[in-house]
C-alpha cells in the first residue's frame, strides 16, 4: 500500500535531490487519476525502480510518458511511455536531505 | 529529522532506491584509461623523434610510419580529455568539488594540456599532461578512501603514474 525509497541520483533536481528520501502509495489513484506533474515512482524492466514526474497519461491505452527535469534524464524519450500497471505509486511525501540548505 | 531516521534505518536495514538517473547507471569509472593515454601520447611523441632522427623523410615508409604515430597521437590525447570529462562530470558530486577546489582548475589544465598535444610535439606538455592527470587520478581515489601509489610504468615511456592500493 505504502513504498519508502530513497532517491538516487540528479535527474528530477532541484525537485528531488540524491538522498531524499519518499513514500509512494497507489491509494491517490482511486480518487483521481494519474495526471501530468505528479512524481511516480514505477518499475522499469531496464532501469528497475525508477522516479519520474509524468508528462501525460493517455488513459484509453494506459500509457504513461514520464520525464526528468534534467536534460540529460532517462526518461520517455529513451525507453518510450510506461503502463499504468508497472506504476508502484505516486509521491505523497517527500523527505527532503537537507531542506534547510534549499532555496 | 525524519531524514535523519530513515538515514540510520536505511543504513541498518537498507531502503530501496528509486533511480532518477540521467544517464545509464553503469556506475563504472576508473582513471586508468586517461592514465594510459596520457602515457602513449608521450610514447608517440618519443616514436616520431627517433623516427625523424632515423630515417630519410622522403621514404614511404617514414610517411607511413609517421602518420600512424600523430593518428594515436591525436586520438589518445583526445580519450584522455573524454575519459576525465566524463568523470569530472558524472562522478563527481558538489561535495567532492567543494573537498578538492583545485579540481575545476585541474580539469581545465588537462582538456588544455590535451588540445596542446594534440596541436603540437612538445613532450614537456605531454609530461605535464601526464602529471595533471595523475593527480586527478590520486583525487579520484581518495574520493573512495582508496590510498594510492606512485610507481614507474614498467614500459616505455616508464614515466611515473598513479595507482589505486585495491
Amino acid at each position: 500500500m505504502f513504498s519508502l525509497l530513497k532517491v538516487e541520483g540528479n535527474s528530477l533536481e532541484p525537485i528531488v535531490l540524491e538522498g531524499d528520501f519518499v513514500i509512494a502509495s497507489k491509494i491517490p489513484f482511486l480518487i483521481r487519476p494519474v495526471r501530468a506533474g505528479d512524481l511516480i515512482v514505477f518499475q522499469h524492466v531496464l532501469y528497475k525502480t525508477m522516479i519520474k514526474q509524468v508528462e501525460r497519461y493517455e488513459p484509453e491505452t494506459g500509457d504513461i510518458y514520464v520525464t526528468g527535469t534534467h536534460s540529460g534524464s532517462i526518461d520517455s524519450r529513451i525507453f518510450g511511455p510506461i503502463r499504468m500497471r508497472d506504476v508502484v505509486g505516486k509521491v505523497i511525501w517527500h523527505i527532503q536531505r537537507n531542506p534547510k540548505k534549499r532555496v | 529529522m525524519f531524514h535523519e531516521l530513515l538515514s540510520k534505518i536505511d543504513q541498518t536495514l537498507g531502503i530501496r532506491h528509486a533511480r532518477a538517473h540521467c544517464d545509464i547507471p553503469c556506475g563504472i569509472y576508473d582513471p586508468h584509461q586517461a592514465q594510459v593515454a596520457a602515457l602513449t601520447v608521450i610514447r608517440m611523441i618519443d616514436l616520431m623523434n627517433d623516427l625523424s632522427n632515423s630515417q630519410k623523410m622522403e621514404t614511404l615508409d617514414y610517411h607511413n610510419s609517421m602518420s600512424r604515430y600523430i593518428a594515436v597521437k591525436e586520438e589518445h590525447a583526445e580519450l584522455v580529455k573524454r575519459e576525465v570529462r566524463v568523470i569530472f562530470g558524472d562522478y563527481m558530486k558538489k561535495e567532492q568539488v567543494d573537498k578538492y577546489p583545485e579540481l575545476p582548475t585541474l580539469v581545465h589544465h588537462i582538456l588544455q594540456l590535451g588540445s596542446k598535444c594534440r596541436q603540437t610535439t612538445s613532450r614537456d606538455a605531454a609530461l605535464e599532461l601526464l602529471g595533471k592527470v595523475n593527480r586527478f587520478a590520486e583525487i579520484f581515489w581518495e574520493t573512495k578512501g582508496i590510498p594510492t601509489k606512485k610507481v614507474k610504468a614498467p614500459y616505455k615511456p616508464g614515466e611515473e603514474i598513479v595507482y589505486p592500493l585495491l
